[in-house]
């Protein structure tokens, strides 16, 4: 049990910013506006190889990469479970490597290339680690699953052959609520296997 | 069991092709156009009285488009409170003395919505929820359950902090039968102790969203719900409007875990934007939002008194409970375990009490992980105490009836628990002195044991074919990740004696499925599969008679299905859990070696999902074990460890390799003898990883969860 | 996410000049390199930057070049290059040892070395949005409340531990750092970079406005060196150090000449514990003399409220570290 800490209470933030009360103003929808009587705020117009097309783009400098990848160019297989770098489902390669694509800023792209869950396809082939993943029964919900495999598709980039620990330590920044990560691990190792 | 031609055969899910190449749609995938972005101001007080909102300066914002608070927005958000356990209705929600609105006032935990602005990006809508002033008057607070129950705690409702039932009665939940004192009395030994558990949070990994479109009085709401018939009764009767009136769309989820069958206020925060600005509204809660503003599972304390006669045959249990609600009762607060023993004097009496923290409700076996773990381990020490193999005490106690006179449909529960001693190796693992191994490095083992409920219910389908031998299943499921979609597309091909190839599956909209029970209490695979069975063979039937359709034709089967047991039986699922684990005493570090979860849930519909939902249920018990924890400030009534990252969420690296086995049977119920699953894994788990960690160092660890500091505070 | 602007700087020279022109603007600048924590902070709105200098594209920062015998380290090499790298890992494998420890791989590659020296504390008030000493209040929220990972040692009037992983190992190196900043470079031991809350409870470190972590330089290690990270974490991956510990060891055969021991996770800087060292030096490494070390490690410890099991856990990593160092089993 515990009292209020009167401190605490209206330094906290600036939720709590203003002073004194005051009347309530009439609470109602305002006329609509277009975008374009906006504030501007800072953009810039980037160029950046995404799944092996170049684009030029125009982002916000606040954009994150995963807002311009799935509100800038509608690529939604990329998820955000977190948007704190916590969760791994929005891993995106970023020249190859994997990358939180919650954490870095869209114009830190400029002149690199991004590559998704939706270039893992080559048209209707599907990459062997989603085949693996379907076969495995590897996700269950799904919604962590392109940063899984993203994480897997960097790792085998580079070790076509690890050992399980090795996948899991390379994957270990992707979490799965659904917790089924025996399974991620044996379809990522069957397909190391496949090329062994 | 006879031999069936898909149902029982692994089977690669229907939809996983989605789910590995990005195009699965989830909530917050779509977009609509002209589509508005939406965020919650919640209250950093645990407890306060809102004096004025001035929304003033957030409505001048350009690019706001609306601002709701409780002044301009009385929904009650019915499933959001007095629901205790029960689905809410029209009744409840007439008779209710305490009501849960969309914005409350006064707010009764840190994390409470207090307005909602939507705007035509998500970066203004963020801005303008610093630009609303709110003055509160914050009032006393209590965070702890027990707490909560003393005489001069801050009194969170008029009513008193002992949540009311349905009926808005004020009394503990409990059962009686024989009498405990008497027991005590002939016990030879009579053993007290009491034990405690954590708030954890489902944490699925998608945040919750929901997006809101209104055509003229006809609302569209996609939402992650796993109940989309529950989700638009609820919504129509918060709204006011004909069920007729709303569409709920979720086609695909990422997790559920619990208390997701129902609307959320998320979502009628939403469809209310919506409605002010007529425009379509996204609201996005943010990661800690779902943490603080949703709900866990609900944390208890638990007092124990358990007598027993010497040859370790339990003569009494008494249990005294208190489960932390939040100021909301959304769901019963009960708690399970007593009832696996077959015991002739019980007596229990399990608080649901108010609290200023984040609302409790049900997640992944509402009651039962905690339940167990204070039951199991209760039992365990007494064993230890006794000097008994826990093995064989579990086999002297363990259910075998149900109680009343009544019995199973059919009953495992000593194959499990024998099968997983033998196939464990207990013998060797167990240690007959606790923490007898030298050195820092101390290992141990632990089991537990499960009777789940799998009982029959209410669910419907509708099975088209054409004249193109095509069969479309209708299903009112979502796939939350357990693979429903898929379970009802095989049970569907093998009644109806086709290949899979020619069934096709439509889920996760309102307007074009059929009532479902809604994925929760894992019923989905025995009712709404139960409904699939009687739909094809109605299907079979109607072509026996007519032919097959001609043309443009198609024939129907609409069924409707609520199955009963007869009189007198119980039907359960069953599980015996064991796994040894490795401390070291001095790093207070503890590890998982080797986890075997042994389970009867009838028929395996389909082996290659079934094995993950095990996987995943214990997974989540060892978290919940071992790391999970919302841990509160106690001065200001906020939380501290909201997200992945505070919570200490497993991860791969965390994740040991679990061996399932099952055990099938076909009792003659259910689709094919299937019973429920997808929250065994997780039920006994938390119980037996708590006895192999006392087990392993020698000393009982009560409360959850089992961390390095509580470790070595007993070890080093 | 609050509105800002991000400028890539071409060398650290333009670094600090738009740093200060925003200064002269009326704007909030911040530097980024990988970025990961700092958007994190921006988020929770914990800190409200106007403009983000972003360092990552400056040319020769990313780069590791031998010199003088030792290593030059640029202060935007990443974390996984570092933990990857061969002449790390057989020089001064503490070094890459601890980089490995951070995070997750999707922060390593791009977290860099000059980022995880300088983050901010993962003090749970600071990171939740209390008013306390790091976000420039006068309130240490720990000390009455939740204290389960604060400091053991040097706390006061702010408990919070040095978040870092590299800098335990980087003290116990004896590596020399070079700051950038508006007189130009400048250059501190590792040890002088980091300040105790009693010096300045507002902030970890020495850099003062406009200036950032440049690069770091390490001595070339001494003929029979060896050199360990150990770090406890409350999960397999992804926290921060519940304790842990940097040592580096320099050998003739079974007699140890010199010791470095730095402690990570139980002080507001990385805590070096020289009385421990002392007994070390000129002895044969023995089960009884680690046991000692590993005493006098803890010694002058106050834990608060909640975190004394951090007391035994520290001598308990001290002593599981030299041992497996030395190859001695415990």
């Amino acid at each position: 049990m515990a009292d209020p800490v009167s401190s605490f209470d209206v330094s906290r933030r600036e939720f709590l910013e203003g002073t004194g009360a005051v009347a309530l103003a009439a609470v109602a929808a305002v006329p609509a506006l277009g975008a374009d009587e906006l504030p501007s705020v800072p953009h810039t117009a980037i160029q950046v190889t995404i799944n092996g097309v170049k684009q030029k783009i125009d982002v916000e400098d606040r954009w994150t990469m995963v807002e311009m990848l799935r509100d800038g160019l509608g690529l939604t297989g990329t998820k955000i479970g977190c948007d704190r770098g916590e969760c791994g489902a929005c891993t995106v390669l970023l020249d190859g490597k994997p990358v939180y694509s919650c954490s870095n800023l869209a114009v830190w792209a400029d002149g690199r290339s991004i590559q998704t869950v939706e270039g893992l396809a080559k048209g209707d082939k599907l990459d062997p680690l989603q085949q693996a993943f379907i076969d495995h029964d590897a996700p269950q919900c799904g919604f962590c699953t392109a940063g899984q495999l993203m994480s897997a598709k960097a790792l085998l980039n580079n070790n076509p052959h690890p050992t399980a620990d090795e996948v899991r330590a390379a994957m270990t920044g992707n979490i799965c609520r659904c917790s089924n990560y025996n399974r991620y691990v044996e379809a990522v190792m069957s397909v190391s296997g496949a090329r062994a | 069991m006879n031999t069936l031609k898909t149902v029982g055969i692994s089977t690669t899910r229907i939809d996983t092709l989605q789910r590995v190449t990005g195009k699965a749609q989830y909530t917050n995938d779509v977009k609509l156009p002209g589509m508005l972005y939406a965020k919650i101001l919640r209250s950093p007080h645990p407890h306060a009285r809102i004096r004025s909102i001035d929304t003033s300066k957030a409505l001048a914002m350009p690019g706001v488009k609306a601002v709701l608070t409780n002044e301009n927005c009385k929904v009650i958000w019915g499933a959001g409170s007095i629901a205790g356990g029960v689905q809410y209705s029209d009744e409840i929600k007439k008779i209710t003395k305490q009501h849960r609105y969309a914005f409350n006032n006064p707010v009764r935990f840190a994390g409470e919505p207090v307005a909602a602005v939507a705007a035509v990006n998500r970066h203004i809508a963020e801005e303008a929820l610093l630009k609303i002033h709110v003055e509160y008057e914050p009032l006393p607070f209590v965070l702890d359950q027990e707490d909560a129950m003393k005489p001069d705690a801050p009194q969170i409702w008029p009513e008193g902090n002992l949540a009311l039932s349905n009926r808005n009665e004020a009394v503990p939940m409990g059962q009686k039968r024989g009498n405990v004192q008497d027991a005590f009395a002939k016990s030879d030994q009579v053993f007290e102790d009491r034990f405690s558990t954590a708030f954890v949070h489902n944490a699925q990994m998608e945040p919750r969203s929901a997006v809101a479109h209104w055509e003229g009085d006809h609302l569209t709401l996609y939402t992650p719900t796993g109940g989309i018939a529950n989700c638009r009764t609820d919504m129509a009767r918060d709204l006011g409007i004909g069920q007729d009136k709303v569409r709920v769309i979720s086609q695909y989820m990422g997790g559920n875990f619990g208390n997701k069958n129902q609307n959320q206020d998320a979502d009628l925060i939403a469809a209310m934007l919506a409605k002010q600005t007529g425009a379509p509204v996204k609201l996005e809660l943010s990661r800690k939002e779902d943490y603080i503003g949703m709900h866990g599972r609900w944390p208890t304390t638990q007092y124990y008194k358990v007598g027993v006669s010497k040859d370790g045959a339990i003569q009494g249990i008494q249990l005294r409970g208190y489960s932390g609600m939040g100021p909301y009762r959304k769901n019963s607060g009960a708690m399970a375990g007593v009832e696996l023993y077959e015991v002739a004097n019980v007596e229990t009496s399990i608080h649901p009490v108010y609290t200023n923290k984040t609302v409790s409700g049900n997640f992944r076996g509402p009651e039962f992980p905690q339940g167990y773990f204070g039951m199991q381990s209760m039992t365990d020490e007494v064993c230890a105490n006794l000097k008994m193999d826990p093995v064989d005490f579990v086999l002297k106690n363990m259910t075998r009836k149900p109680g009343g006179g009544a019995k199973y449909t059919d009953y495992s529960l000593e194959e499990c628990v024998k099968r997983g001693a033998s196939e464990f190796e207990w013998a060797k693992r167990w240690k007959k002195v606790p923490g007898s191994d030298p050195g820092a490095i101390k290992r141990g083992a632990g089991m537990s044991f499960m009777a789940f409920r799998s009982g029959l219910g209410r669910s419907d389908a509708v099975i088209t074919v054409n004249a193109q031998g095509k069969y479309t299943v209708h299903v009112g499921v979502t796939d939350v990740g357990a693979g429903a979609k898929s379970t009802m597309w095989m049970i569907a091909a093998e009644e109806l004696g086709v290949p899979l190839s020619q069934v096709d599956v439509m889920w996760g909209d309102t307007d074009h499925c059929p009532y479902s029970v809604g994925e929760s209490g894992s019923r989905t695979t025995i009712m709404t599969g139960g409904a699939v069975v009687e739909a094809a063979r109605d299907l079979k039937k109607q072509i026996a008679a007519k032919g097959m359709p001609a043309g443009t034709a198609m024939l129907t089967a609409t069924v409707s299905a609520n199955p009963r047991l007869p009189e007198g039986l119980v039907r359960s699922a069953f599980a015996a859990h064991y796994v040894e684990v490795e401390v070291d005493a001095e790093l207070g570090r503890i590890k998982v070696l080797k986890y075997l979860a042994v389970h009867d849930c009838g028929r395996i519909i389909n082996p290659l999902t079934a094995h993950g939902q095990i996987h995943g249920g214990v997974l989540m018990g060892i978290g919940m074990a071992l790391h999970e924890d919302l841990i509160y400030d106690k001065r200001s009534g906020t939380a501290l460890t909201a997200g992945y990252y505070g919570a200490r969420v497993l991860t791969h690296r965390d994740a040991p390799k679990i061996d399932v086995i099952f055990i099938e049977n076909d009792d003659g119920y259910g689709p094919y003898g299937a019973k429920s699953i997808g929250e065994a894994g997780k039920v006994p788990a938390v119980a037996a990883v708590g006895n192999a960690v006392a087990n392993a160092i020698g000393h009982r660890m009560k409360d959850l969860p089992i961390t390095r500091d509580k470790v070595i505070a007993v070890m080093a | 996410m609050k509105t800002f602007s991000n400028v890539n700087a071409r060398d650290a020279k333009q670094a600090v000049a738009l740093s200060q022109q925003a200064r002269k603007d009326g704007k909030t600048p911040a530097f980024t390199g990988g970025g990961s924590d700092l958007l994190g902070m921006v988020k929770e709105r914990i800190i409200t930057p106007d403009v983000l200098v972003h360092l990552r594209g400056m040319k020769g920062f990313d780069q590791i070049e031998q010199r003088g015998g030792g290593l030059e380290i640029g202060g935007q090499v990443t974390l996984d290059t570092i933990s990857h790298h061969p002449l790390i890992r057989s020089r001064y494998a503490v070094l890459a040892e601890a980089a490995e420890t951070v995070a997750t791989p999707q922060i390593r590659n791009v977290g860099t070395l000059a980022g995880n020296v300088s983050q901010r504390p993962w003090c749970w008030y600071y990171r939740n949005g209390f008013p306390c000493f790091k976000a420039g209040g006068n309130t240490c929220f720990s000390i009455a409340g939740e204290n389960q990972f604060h400091a053991i040692f040097g706390g006061g009037p702010s408990f919070i531990v040095h978040p870092s992983d590299t800098a335990p190992a980087l003290v116990a190196l004896n590596a020399t750092f070079k700051i950038a900043g508006p007189g130009g470079d400048r250059t501190v031991a590792a040890s002088d970079f980091f300040v105790l809350p009693k010096q300045n409870a507002a902030h970890e470190n020495i850099l003062k406005d406009d200036e950032f972590l440049a690069s770091v330089h390490l001595p070339a290690p001494r003929p029979g060196t060896r050199s360990t990270y150990h770090k406890i974490m409350d999960r397999e991956a992804w926290t921060h150090a519940v304790v842990s510990a940097a040592i580096v060891l320099e050998m003739d055969h079974d007699i140890c000449r010199s010791a470095r021991i730095v402690l990570g996770g139980v002080a507001p800087v990385p805590w070096h514990v020289p009385g421990a060292e002392k007994l070390l030096v000129g002895q044969k490494i023995t089960p009884e003399l680690i046991a000692k070390v590993a005493e006098v490690s803890i010694a002058g410890a106050n834990p608060l409220a909640k975190n004394a099991y951090k007391v035994p856990l520290t001598r308990n990593t001290v002593k599981r570290t030299l041992t497996e160092l030395t190859g001695l089993t415990g």
